[in-house]
């Protein structure tokens, strides 16, 4: 095929990413180096940035038993919704790749995309209404009797790992689905001709193949999980040790902008780190199954 | 058998039908929280009952004699104006460079560009407001539209590529090949083919936009209250069941953008 001007059509596409790309850079770029700096700047006694840069934040940060205790719970509660989230991933994904009926395949592509438009306060907003002292479960489990006085259900952080599963399922089907559904009909049949079990073929044809595709679900649901803060703060309330309720309190309650710098960027490296790795054994792992 | 995809598991084994059975489980799990907004939204009493005594529309009725809940629409629907349009445009031309460009590190660049999803939100939000109030715009509208499109971007960039990946190329090839310019053909060879990538990718725009919160809590002010921030405010303050009925027409929206999804580049590859 002939392309007589693909030189003018390079310079046609860099002209088109180029507000795109001076948007992030002002709007993204800009404001991360910044943090940096900001990080760096020591306050007085008012809260007052000072013109004097150290590294006294991060020392604040990693010196303080409360903020580690607070890094180390926000890893773990996203390390268990991630978990949570892949094991009921793996039924749900499941469903959707056997299901034939086209018009059934749809309604559960709608459950779940629909999570995805619908605004994280709305859908926290009903875990509080099924939760809450005189909330939908309390009432159903006292007029069957099971109860006399109704279980404190919400302010803690089992209720926080449940409304993150939900939240936070659909980043961890879809992945999935798409794993299991590349895999071609031939590999599990040939299983079977060569007389492995329905057992047997999952644990050693498909769910080797579909780790990849657990892995990507597993990252993208440990990074939100560990970076949100509107649904624990309104269903574990505002005492839960978690790194981003502190750094939303520090730069909003508190105004302690260089100590809310200091945590957010800790909290980024560190996400950054583990979700690094997972995606370096899920490379490797890739290589293992598909040869590429 | 290249592209057998239709992935059949050892059909009618106990195990497979044990399989089905839990991941129906999962999606009553994940539909469970929208059927009970809907029995709160339309129950006559503050706390919604199981099985439900009646229904009323008084809480629709109370948020729509609210002035403060419908000063929170407006802002949220300026915010589109100024959100939709420039997501959708730096979405488009941003996925379409990436698309058509090779070069080293265009990988790297295109998880640049998707990078906002994955940041922790919280840390956006800080950022922003540093830079913002520095600029004067933090507690803005316009503060509060660099967010929403930050955040919306990605889901633009998305949608267009699947377009485009399934653009025939060889439409732009013989457009140039004929004489047009990059831009000519890009205008009326490129865009009418990639429309529905765009569409989907302005409705997401529009969704994300006026659903944000985690961003938009750094960045509003006493008279750039959005309505995601407002119901914010309110379960954290006190309880109002208006917040109900706010919630059910927020699900109504969620549905309609779901129909305009699948009107143009499907559900299946909306993600």
């Amino acid at each position: 095929m002939s392309r007589p001007s693909s030189s003018g059509n390079a310079l046609f596409s860099w002209l088109l990413l180029t507000p795109g790309m001076l948007f992030l850079l002002a709007f993204l770029v800009l404001p991360g180096m910044l943090l940096i700096v900001l990080s760096l700047h020591d306050v007085d006694g008012m809260l007052m940035v000072l013109p004097t840069y150290s590294v006294a934040q991060y020392i604040n940060v990693f010196s303080s038993a409360t903020y580690a205790h607070a890094l180390g719970t926000t890893l773990w509660v996203a390390a268990l919704t991630a978990l949570l989230c892949v094991l009921l991933a793996y039924p749900a994904a499941w469903l959707l790749v056997t299901t034939r009926s086209r018009s059934w395949r749809t309604v559960l592509y709608l459950i779940l995309i629909s999570p995805l438009l619908t605004s994280v306060v709305i859908r926290t907003f009903a875990w509080i209404v099924l939760l809450a002292q005189n909330g939908l479960i309390n009432d159903v489990l006292r007029r069957l009797g099971l109860i006399d006085a109704p279980l404190a259900l919400l302010w803690n952080m089992k209720a926080v790992i449940v409304a993150y599963v939900q939240v936070m399922l659909p980043f961890a089907v879809l992945p999935l689905a798409t794993s299991l559904g590349e895999i071609p009909a031939a590999l599990p049949r040939a299983s079977h001709s060569l007389g492995a079990g329905a057992r047997h073929t999952f644990m050693h044809v498909i769910l080797p193949l579909t780790i990849p595709g657990m892995m990507s679900g597993a990252i993208i649901v440990f990074a939100l999980a560990a970076g949100s803060y509107v649904t624990p703060l309104l269903i574990g309330g505002r005492l839960q040790p978690l790194l981003p309720i502190a750094i939303y309190q520090q730069a909003l309650q508190i105004a302690n902008l260089p100590l809310a710098a200091a945590l957010s960027l800790s909290l980024l490296v560190v996400t950054a780190a583990i979700a690094g790795c997972m995606s370096y054994l899920q490379k490797r792992w890739e290589r293992r199954v598909y040869g590429h | 058998m290249a592209t057998d995809r239709n992935f059949s598991p050892a059909s009618g084994g106990l195990w497979h039908w044990l399989g089905r059975a839990s991941g129906l489980l999962v999606y009553l799990f994940l539909i469970l929280p929208v059927l009970v907004i809907f029995l709160s939204a339309f129950s006559p009493q503050a706390y919604p009952q199981f099985p439900p005594n009646g229904w009323s529309l008084r809480w629709f009725q109370a948020f729509f004699e609210n002035p403060a809940w419908l000063r929170a629409l407006q802002v949220s629907a300026w915010l589109l104006l100024l959100v939709v349009p420039l997501t959708t445009l730096l979405g488009t031309t941003a996925a379409y460079a990436l698309a058509r460009l090779t070069f080293r590190g265009r990988n790297l660049l295109q998880a640049f560009v998707l990078s906002p999803l994955i940041i922790p939100q919280v840390v956006l939000g800080i950022a922003l407001l540093y830079v913002l109030t520095g600029m004067g715009l933090a507690g803005s509208l316009v503060g509060l539209a660099i967010g929403h499109i930050l955040v919306a971007l990605p889901y633009a960039v998305r949608t267009v590529s699947v377009s485009l990946a399934s653009m025939d190329r060889r439409l732009e090839a013989a457009s140039m090949s004929l004489g047009a310019t990059p831009a000519y053909t890009f205008r009326h060879v490129t865009l009418p083919l990639i429309k529905p990538g765009i569409v989907a990718g302005a409705v997401f725009a529009a969704v994300t936009s006026f659903g944000e919160v985690s961003v938009s809590l750094f960045l509003t002010a006493p008279g750039t209250v959005t309505m995601p921030v407002r119901i914010f405010t309110y379960i954290d303050q006190t309880f109002d069941p208006v917040v109900n009925a706010v919630s059910a027409l927020f699900i109504v929206l969620a549905v309609l953008a779901l129909v305009l999804i699948e009107r143009t580049i499907g559900l299946t590859k909306a993600l």
